[in-house]
């Protein structure tokens, strides 16, 4: 019966933004049969389409799980996009910096390097958080500021490419990149790598003491301090796990996609995956399904653009949409499920 | 015609219907009982009457007009007045500019301070309902600060005036100076509804008695023509328990809990000055005191969740004045905090995840840290089965049990290690009667079985009917420390409460 009611209001929640959709897509005085067409194209018409959502889901999982990790423990880190791009520095420097060595170990190391460089850039505000009580939401944002401008520091100077005049890193070697997995398209090792990762944090989470330690800090901290659970030590493990999921987004974006380090890499992979998380009710599988209705949203948008000439920022307006339905769903569409008698 | 009437009152919320066609008379100048269990809907329909709520069906007449009030200011302009539990009072104002909150005088938006404080004063000495009007709300005392609610609503020309159970926070001396203020308001004209639990305030006090249970009418009497007994019975079917007194064969000479010159201070919280006592395993030590004495703060440095600045305190034995929450609990501390929601529970996490809160870092609950969540089953449906926990199931989130049963699903937790000292602070504030006597009856056979038990109770009556020695709290320091006996002074134990020295007994 619950199921009924979650799955009768996420259709609710897909029907009404597909009205806005079209809505929005008539007013611009586009076609929008046209546009349904090519969207849907863009999503199954292809074993490219197909791949290219798996490909943009992957650091959404990643750092979708690492933020529904932060805000079950009720830390609310917007700061993976940050974090996400310390990772991707950290897999560089593994790449620029270390000798050559066999894949497997090189491939270890920067996932390592890029676990910890992402989880001390959320770990500092978590210890602000936990020690003093400084607002997390606007230390992780602060903190994704400075992270975009070190690397656009570190790809001018000691990242740089010195064969080039672009602000890029040099190319990683091969023994830094994740294998294709579905060759010709792009889909890459990441893949397995996010889905991996959902399942430790399931593991972790349901089944661990630790994770049952992240979720009563989560709930309530003043019944976790009355129960000796530490406050202080939760909250900085639950950032320290979140942004290093968040830093593993950017090894993969590196090691899977664009193989040398430059700006711009995500296009706010560490925001979306906010949305993720909120969608995803903080669960690994949750994630998993948003992260990849997510970009399937895109994708088809994408497709939209090539097909049907129609702007992509329609999806942005679409995913603002989507989350304030998903946020007040519960509240908006009580009266309605009780007419229809659902419970 | 009888001044209010209330006729065949339904109101259901989700699930649940809280005044099932209740129905309520009360003539000009009585005082009238509302009486029955938590839960038995007496602030439910106080509330609809009130217009904080609204009702589904039913009749409300107030001075022979039909009326249906849509938000209290409503039924005050109509001349009802409510005090409810928790005061509505703005700490950082003065006594005079909470009485006038909201109201437009003459001249407002200018404040005449001058005719304000001379009408409060005025009224005051009329009812005895002593203040200073220009003492700011927070240097006052729960009593005092009750006497500006009832100025509140008189100020405003209430005729019929609301009480939600006015006595809970008082001590003795100041329920008796309430209750003259009761009489004054009587013999003034004004009628007053008392909503409360407590029947020998309603013997004591009142004209007509109403009783609800479960939402229904069960009975209205004149005070006068009924006893405890009657009452009791129809609040709860039956008698209320009385618990038989201690027999004092098997003292033991051992000491389970002692604290030796606890001080602790903090900025936020209160002072604890030089606290001593020593409580023997096989007895039950109150801490009797009116509420925000010290008493939370009190529970917390024993328990370990705050840390004392000196003295020493041991259980059984062992010294752990420094030790951590979960050190203490190894040396066999059980802790009944009196806050369940915030506290003692996970709200959102489900019963058996909340009954291994304190133990789930222990086996058999997990290994490794993997959680065998077999065990935590079993074990759950095992405490469930022994306290007759109520619930759908082990996988049902605790927010949606009823508070007792909540209150049950923690004791069965902190009593499943074993423990040697029980720390009980309000263990049946808020609860019903039923689970009240289940709590008490749970204490006093764990006392039996040679525990020693510290019970922290703002509740004189629960102190009195199941402590062997007791404590009294005021100000952060214990006043004196008596023997309970048939010859106990309740009068003196008040007197304590209040800040009164009483000389120390030691046993």
């Amino acid at each position: 019966m619950k199921y009924t009611k979650e799955l009768v209001s996420t259709l609710i929640i897909i029907i009404v933004t597909f009205l806005i959709a079209a809505v929005l897509i008539i007013v611009a005085k586009y076609d929008p049969g046209m546009a349904l067409q090519s969207f849907f194209y863009g999503i199954f018409g292809s074993l490219h389409g197909f791949a290219e959502i798996m490909v943009r889901a992957t650091p959404l999982i990643l750092a979708g799980l690492g933020v529904s990790v932060a805000f079950s423990t009720g830390f609310f880190n917007i700061g993976a996009e940050g974090q996400l791009y310390m990772g991707a520095i950290a897999i560089t420097c593994v790449g620029v910096f270390l000798p050559p060595m066999p894949a497997m170990l090189h491939i270890a190391i920067a996932i390592i390097a890029g676990f910890l460089l992402g989880g001390i850039w959320a770990v500092i505000p978590g210890f602000l958080k936990a020690k003093y009580g400084v607002s997390e939401i606007i230390t992780t944002i602060m903190f994704n500021y400075i992270a975009i401008n070190i690397v656009g520091i570190l790809v001018r100077t000691v990242l740089k490419n010195t064969e080039s005049a672009l602000p890029y890193s040099p190319v990683m070697p091969k023994s830094l990149s994740f294998s294709l997995l579905l060759y010709p398209t792009r889909l890459h090792g990441g893949f397995i790598l996010a889905i991996v990762s959902a399942v430790l944090i399931y593991i972790i989470m349901k089944k661990t003491t630790i994770g049952y330690e992240l979720r009563v800090i989560g709930f309530n901290k003043r019944a976790g301090t009355c129960s000796g659970i530490s406050v202080y030590k939760n909250i900085v493990l639950a950032s320290l796990i979140s942004g290093g999921l968040a830093g593993l987004a950017g090894v993969s974006e590196i090691a899977g996609v664009h193989h040398r380090l430059l700006e711009g890499i995500s296009p706010g992979y560490g925001y979306i995956a906010i949305i993720v998380a909120l969608m995803g009710r903080n669960h690994p599988l949750g994630v998993i399904i948003s992260a990849i209705g997510l970009s399937a949203l895109q994708v088809g948008a994408n497709s939209m653009q090539r097909q049907a000439g129609i702007p992509t920022s329609i999806t942005s307006v679409l995913m603002g949409v989507i989350v304030l339905l998903a946020l007040s769903k519960n509240i908006m569409f009580s009266g309605l499920l009780k007419k229809m008698r659902i419970k | 015609m009888p001044d209010l009437q209330m006729k065949d009152i339904f109101k259901e919320f989700p699930g649940v219907i809280a005044n099932d066609n209740v129905s309520l008379t009360v003539e000009k100048g009585e005082i009238h009982a509302l009486l029955g269990e938590n839960g038995a809907g007496k602030t439910t329909l106080m509330n609809i009457l009130y217009g904080i709520y609204t009702k589904d069906s039913g009749i409300i007449t107030w001075k022979g007009e039909e009326v249906s009030f849509k938000s209290p200011r409503d039924a005050i302009e109509s001349g009802i007045g409510m005090v409810h539990q928790h005061f509505m009072l703005v700490p950082t104002l003065s006594v005079a500019q909470n009485i006038t909150l909201g109201l437009k005088n003459k001249g407002y938006p200018f404040y005449n301070k001058k005719k304000v404080i001379k009408e409060i004063a005025e009224l005051s000495k009329k009812y005895g309902l002593l203040v200073d009007p220009d003492e700011l709300i927070s240097r006052l005392s729960v009593g005092a600060r009750q006497r500006v609610e009832i100025l509140k609503s008189l100020y405003r020309n209430a005729e019929l005036l609301i009480l939600d159970e006015p006595t809970a926070v008082l001590t003795p001396q100041e329920t008796d100076n309430f209750f003259t203020i009761l009489k004054k308001l009587k013999n003034e004209g004004h009628s007053v509804i008392i909503i409360t639990h407590r029947i020998p305030e309603v013997m004591k006090i009142t004209d007509k008695v109403t009783i609800l249970k479960d939402g229904k009418n069960v009975a209205t009497v004149n005070t006068s023509e009924t006893n405890e007994n009657e009452l009791s019975n129809y609040m709860i079917g039956r008698s209320l328990k009385t618990f038989p007194t201690r027999k004092k064969t098997n003292v033991s000479e051992e000491y389970g809990l002692v604290l030796e010159q606890v001080g602790f201070n903090n900025k936020k919280s209160k002072k604890l000055t030089d606290i001593s006592f020593k409580v023997k395993k096989g007895e039950i030590f109150g801490i009797a005191g009116v509420d925000g004495n010290g008493q939370k703060e009190l529970a917390e440095v024993i328990s370990g969740i705050s840390k004392i600045n000196s003295g020493t305190i041991l259980i059984a034995g062992k010294n752990i004045t420094k030790a951590s929450f979960k050190t203490r609990k190894k040396a066999g501390l059980a802790y009944i905090t009196d806050d369940r929601h915030n506290e003692g529970l996970v709200l959102d996490m489900d019963v058996s995840e909340n009954m291994i809160l304190k133990d789930y870092d222990q086996e058999p609950f997990s290994k490794n840290c993997i959680i065998n969540y077999n065990v935590v089953r079993k074990e759950t449906e095992q405490r469930i089965k022994d306290y007759n926990i109520k619930t759908p199931g082990i996988k049902t989130p605790i927010r949606l049990l009823s508070g007792g049963n909540q209150q049950k699903a923690i004791i069965a937790r902190e009593l499943a290690a074993g423990p040697s000292v029980v720390l009980a602070c309000q263990p049946t504030r808020g609860l019903d009667i039923g689970a009240t006597e289940f709590v008490r009856q749970t204490l006093i056979d764990k006392r039996n079985e040679n525990l020693c038990i510290l019970l922290i109770s703002a509740d004189l009556e629960e102190i009195v009917s199941i402590c062997d020695r007791i404590a009294v709290i005021f100000e952060g320091r214990i006043v004196g420390i008596i023997n309970n006996g048939a010859d106990l002074n309740l009068n003196k134990i008040g007197l304590m409460m209040a800040g009164h020295s009483g000389e120390t007994v030691n046993s």
